[in-house]
């Protein structure tokens, strides 16, 4: 069965049963790795996507469900030969990234947070965070890293 | 040029893995890759009558099926070498691999898993100590004697391992004493959980066995796979790929002679990935534990002598675990004054998964049940909790009870840091005014695993300088920042011109594995060693070139520098060229390995695991309060002070140590791998909960600098540690809350709830004197 949707704003089609999870078609069909299969039962987000700007799980979403939608995944948040983004280079210069397996989820899960509040507070930050599980940063640093840029974003002192 | 020790370098892997373009092994597969998938025994005991697997050979896409039959009957294990790679006549836990699929899809295998024919006939199932240990119970490997051991030890039936220490009179002390207090704790097994599951693939090339893995060890791998598969440690080649997180459950071999076997047998690369629930109900987790301790004290507060009888969960096969039953000793003598003592671990097998290395291996629970046992001895004496743990803490050149001397230990420093920064005397006032409100104080002494290391360094043609090392990087930062920062520190050069290369066993000098805060360590120190040599040779090299003598020549800036001189140097681009036709290439290896610990070997038995290498010191402080309605314990400020040596990367560190505390809220709190009747409950991160952000307790941290001559620049381990006091702190808190003693963990609200309401138990009758 075919589904089209945009992915990282270019239009992609693909055959598959209208069930398949979202991320076995990135990672499978696309070869878009990023998004990382931690749990395949909705509980780590590492998986985690954003369509229409709004952070899902993709190993939950059915592919049929983002026919004709907007789908951003951890590669599209900048181009390939582009320097990172602000959230990007936050998430390196406050040391909130170790193994990295989480990251990609919680880069998604952040964007979504900072493209839909525009001043944040610690506490929306770990809101936005509770479907993403780290275990190894203890997230303190990826609140501060989030905090930072939210904080440069309003023009104010991080 | 400022001095990068220090420095929060940025990780030289963080760009790919913000990116996510990093390729982790769960997302690894070369062209024409086959996926494997395992059948696993679905009961905890039971014989084998046979395997038919025509059926499941003859489904479409199906290339290999592989049994005990198609491989050598060798068994293999790091310590106590007892595991086949299937089972083979019997099956002893339920998830053991009994067979291997490969084929063209991972559906096409699990059809194929699903088609094998098994026939078992179920054996008693011994799947707790009770069982296991008592008279006439069924073996649960009737060959155990003839397993080999990579050192002697004692061992007796479903006792996989025992490990002793006998010090002093015992009981003249016990029968001297003013009061004996005695205490029996019980601790769950504890899952690492982390995001990337275990994954590997593997190909055979060229006569030898190339794996792709997320290892921690990748030696360690090698040596595994080549003694079960019956070839030579040379014959196989590890490649670590970019890891998704470890925390001890990937030090040891888990998926990896699956994937050889099958890529062998069909001419393919294979790949194999654990599923979340294979992970949580295979993957070998934190051993369960029972501990029973007691201790005589003298009326002035002194403990003259300490008794333990303790058991540690192997499950079926041994893994690490056999390595760590000397830890309860160590830390029992390690931290507090107990000049004479008496202590028995064993570990024992059961019909359960096997247990497994996690991130301070048994600290956290001998911690816990230790640091319960001495504010229970400072409660019957009447005297401050904090008070207790100072007047018997280990002051600097004082001996373990066998017989370490603790040359370096800064504990008055790291009580008055954390008191600092979070006073004792106010917290156990707010203990008195408020709700349920509680704090706790325990500190530890740890070690720095002293597992040997090289490091090659080139510098090359263009200035740049390559570490090619089979150091594995499993998010710490230890190879990415750490390392580097060293070599850019000893050549002069920036840290960005300094290339990791990649993880491999073929390139690699060997490498004791990233496993307890060793990497930097050991790494570093080898890779220093060998900057220096490098030093020469480039030193030698610009002589010619600026017609001066080598003494009076300095690296700097990325040149090689006349001193004094700012204008007469060169670059160590040209350097390099100019050597290659002079001295030759300019490269160097540099090893290390730790001196060994002097100590009392006549005291222990049955111990590899026999002292503190590169010891530290670490004191941690919790306040709680606890809500009566709900039994929830929130954490309202932690406080760690933490011996570091020198932090190479203070932001690194304190990126440990935040995770560290965390998993140890976790364990305190949320964190438990329920077994019952050989069945691992917790399949899904649905039950086996995790700590979330909302968890993350405030942290307060000093780090404490106390320089080790053996390490570089000073550091010491410093990874580890901090998972190692947590539960301990958190239940002292919990306890004086709700003024109820903790005895298990984790302390969930149900038994919070349970313990107030339970009328028979109480704390002694001991107000808390305050802080002089």
């Amino acid at each position: 069965m075919d589904h089209t949707f945009t992915l990282n704003e270019q239009r992609v089609e693909v055959d598959a049963p209208a069930l398949t999870p979202l991320m076995t078609v990135l990672r499978d069909e696309l070869g878009m790795l990023g998004t990382k299969n931690g749990c395949a039962e909705g509980r780590c987000g590492a998986c985690t996507v954003l369509v229409d700007g709004s952070p899902v799980v993709s190993c939950l979403t059915p592919v049929a469900l983002v026919d004709g939608r907007e789908v951003r995944t951890v590669e599209g948040l900048t181009a390939p030969d582009a320097p990172l983004n602000p959230l990007q280079q936050a998430m390196l210069d406050h040391g909130a990234v170790q193994c990295g397996a989480c990251t990609p989820g919680i880069l998604m899960s952040l964007t979504a947070l900072l493209e839909r509040e525009s001043a944040p507070d610690e506490m929306d930050v770990r809101n936005a965070l509770s479907g993403n599980i780290c275990r190894c940063t203890g997230y303190h640093k990826i609140v501060d890293a989030a905090l930072a840029v939210a904080g440069a974003e309003n023009g104010s002192r991080s | 040029m400022t001095s990068l020790i220090g420095s929060n370098v940025v990780r030289s892997d963080g760009e790919d893995k913000v990116r996510g373009a990093a390729v982790y092994a769960m997302d690894f597969a070369e062209a024409r890759t086959l996926h494997a998938q395992l059948l696993r025994s679905p009961i905890a005991a039971g014989r084998i009558r046979s395997i038919d697997t025509t059926r499941a050979a003859a489904l479409p896409g199906v290339r290999a099926i592989v049994t005990a039959a198609d491989v050598p009957s060798n068994t293999s294990g790091w310590i106590l070498k007892d595991q086949p790679i299937f089972a083979r006549e019997e099956v002893r836990f339920i998830g053991e691999p009994i067979a291997a699929v490969a084929a063209d899809t991972p559906e096409q295998a699990a059809a194929a898993v699903a088609a094998i024919e098994l026939d078992l006939e179920p054996l008693q199932a011994l799947t707790d100590f009770d069982a296991a240990l008592a008279d006439g119970a069924r073996l649960i490997h009737p060959d155990w004697e003839s397993y080999a051991m990579l050192v002697p030890a004692p061992r007796d039936g479903n006792v996989a391992w025992e490990s002793t220490l006998d010090k002093g009179d015992v009981d003249a002390a016990f029968a001297a004493a003013h009061i004996v207090v005695e205490d029996e704790f019980v601790t769950p097994r504890q899952h690492q959980s982390p995001i990337e599951p275990h994954a590997v693939a593997a190909h055979f090339e060229q006569g030898r066995y190339v794996v792709y893995s997320c290892t921690q060890y990748p030696f360690l791998c090698r040596d595994r796979l080549a003694e079960w598969l019956g070839v030579s440690p040379s014959a196989v080649r590890v490649i670590a790929t970019t890891i998704g997180g470890g925390f001890g459950g990937k030090i040891d071999a888990l998926l990896e002679p699956y994937v050889c076997v099958l890529a062998r047998k069909t001419g393919r690369p294979v790949r194999l990935v654990n599923s979340r629930r294979e992970e949580l109900q295979t993957a070998g987790p934190r051993e369960n534990a029972r501990i029973r301790i007691r201790s005589a004290v003298s009326a002035e507060g002194e403990i003259l002598a300490q008794e333990s009888e303790n058991l540690m969960d192997n499950g079926a096969y041994s893994g690490e675990i056999v390595a760590c039953s000397s830890v309860p000793a160590l830390i029992f003598g390690g931290t507090y004054r107990v000049p004479t003592a008496r202590h028995r671990t064993r570990v024992v097998y059961t019909n359960t998964p096997p247990t497994a290395a996690y991130r301070g291996v048994s600290g956290p629970y001998c911690m816990f049940a230790l640091e319960q046992h001495m504010d229970h001895i400072a409660n019957e004496l009447g005297i401050d909790r904090r008070d207790f743990r100072m007047q018997n803490v280990h002051q600097a050149g004082e001996s373990t009870t066998n017989g370490q001397v603790l040359s370096d230990a800064i504990y008055p420093e790291a009580f008055a840091r954390v008191d600092e920064i979070a006073p004792w005397a106010q917290a156990t006032a707010d203990q008195q005014a408020g709700p349920l409100r509680g704090v706790g104080i325990a500190a530890v002494t740890w070690l720095t695993n002293p597992g040997p290391g090289g490091a090659t360094v080139k510098v090359n043609e263009d200035g740049t300088v390559t570490i090619v090392s089979a150091g594995a990087e499993i998010g710490t930062g230890a190879m990415v920042t750490g390392v580097r920062q060293i070599v850019a520190e000893e050549l002069g050069v920036s840290i960005e011109s300094v290339i990791l290369a990649p993880t491999d066993t073929d390139t690699g000098t060997y490498d004791g594995g990233a496993q307890g805060s060793r990497t930097l360590f050991s790494v570093g120190n080898a890779a220093k060693m060998a900057c220096e040599n490098v030093r020469e040779q480039l030193l030698e090299t610009a002589a010619g070139l600026l017609e001066a003598a080598p003494e009076d020549l300095e690296l700097v800036d990325g040149h090689v520098g006349v001193k004094g001189s700012p204008q007469a140097r060169v670059p160590l681009a040209a350097v390099a060229q100019t050597a290659l036709y002079t001295g030759g290439p300019i490269s160097a290896t540099g090893k290390h390995v730790t001196p060994p610990v002097p100590f009392d070997a006549g005291c222990m038995t049955g111990a590899l695991f026999t002292g503190f290498t590169t010891a530290s010191y670490h004191v941690h402080q919790a306040e709680v309060e606890v809500d009566p309605d709900t039994g929830k314990v929130t954490i309202l400020r932690y406080v760690v002070a933490q011996d570091v040596g020198v932090a190479i990367n203070p932001q690194q560190i304190e990126g440990q140590i935040h995770g560290g505390v965390l998993q140890g809220v976790g364990y305190a709190l949320y964190e438990d791998l329920r077994v019952e009747d050989g069945v691992v409950l917790d399949g899904s991160l649905e039950h086996y909960r995790l700590p979330t952000a909302f968890e993350a307790p405030p942290i307060d941290i000093a780090l404490l600098e106390n320089p080790t001559p053996n390490g570089p620049f000073g550091a010491k381990g410093a990874a580890e540690p901090s998972i190692l006091p947590v539960a301990s702190v958190i239940a002292s808190a919990v306890s004086q809350a709700i003024g109820k003693p903790i005895r298990s963990l984790p302390i969930t609200p149900f038994e919070v709830l349970r313990a107030l309401n339970d009328e028979t138990e109480s704390l002694a009758a001991a107000a808390p004197s305050p802080t002089r």
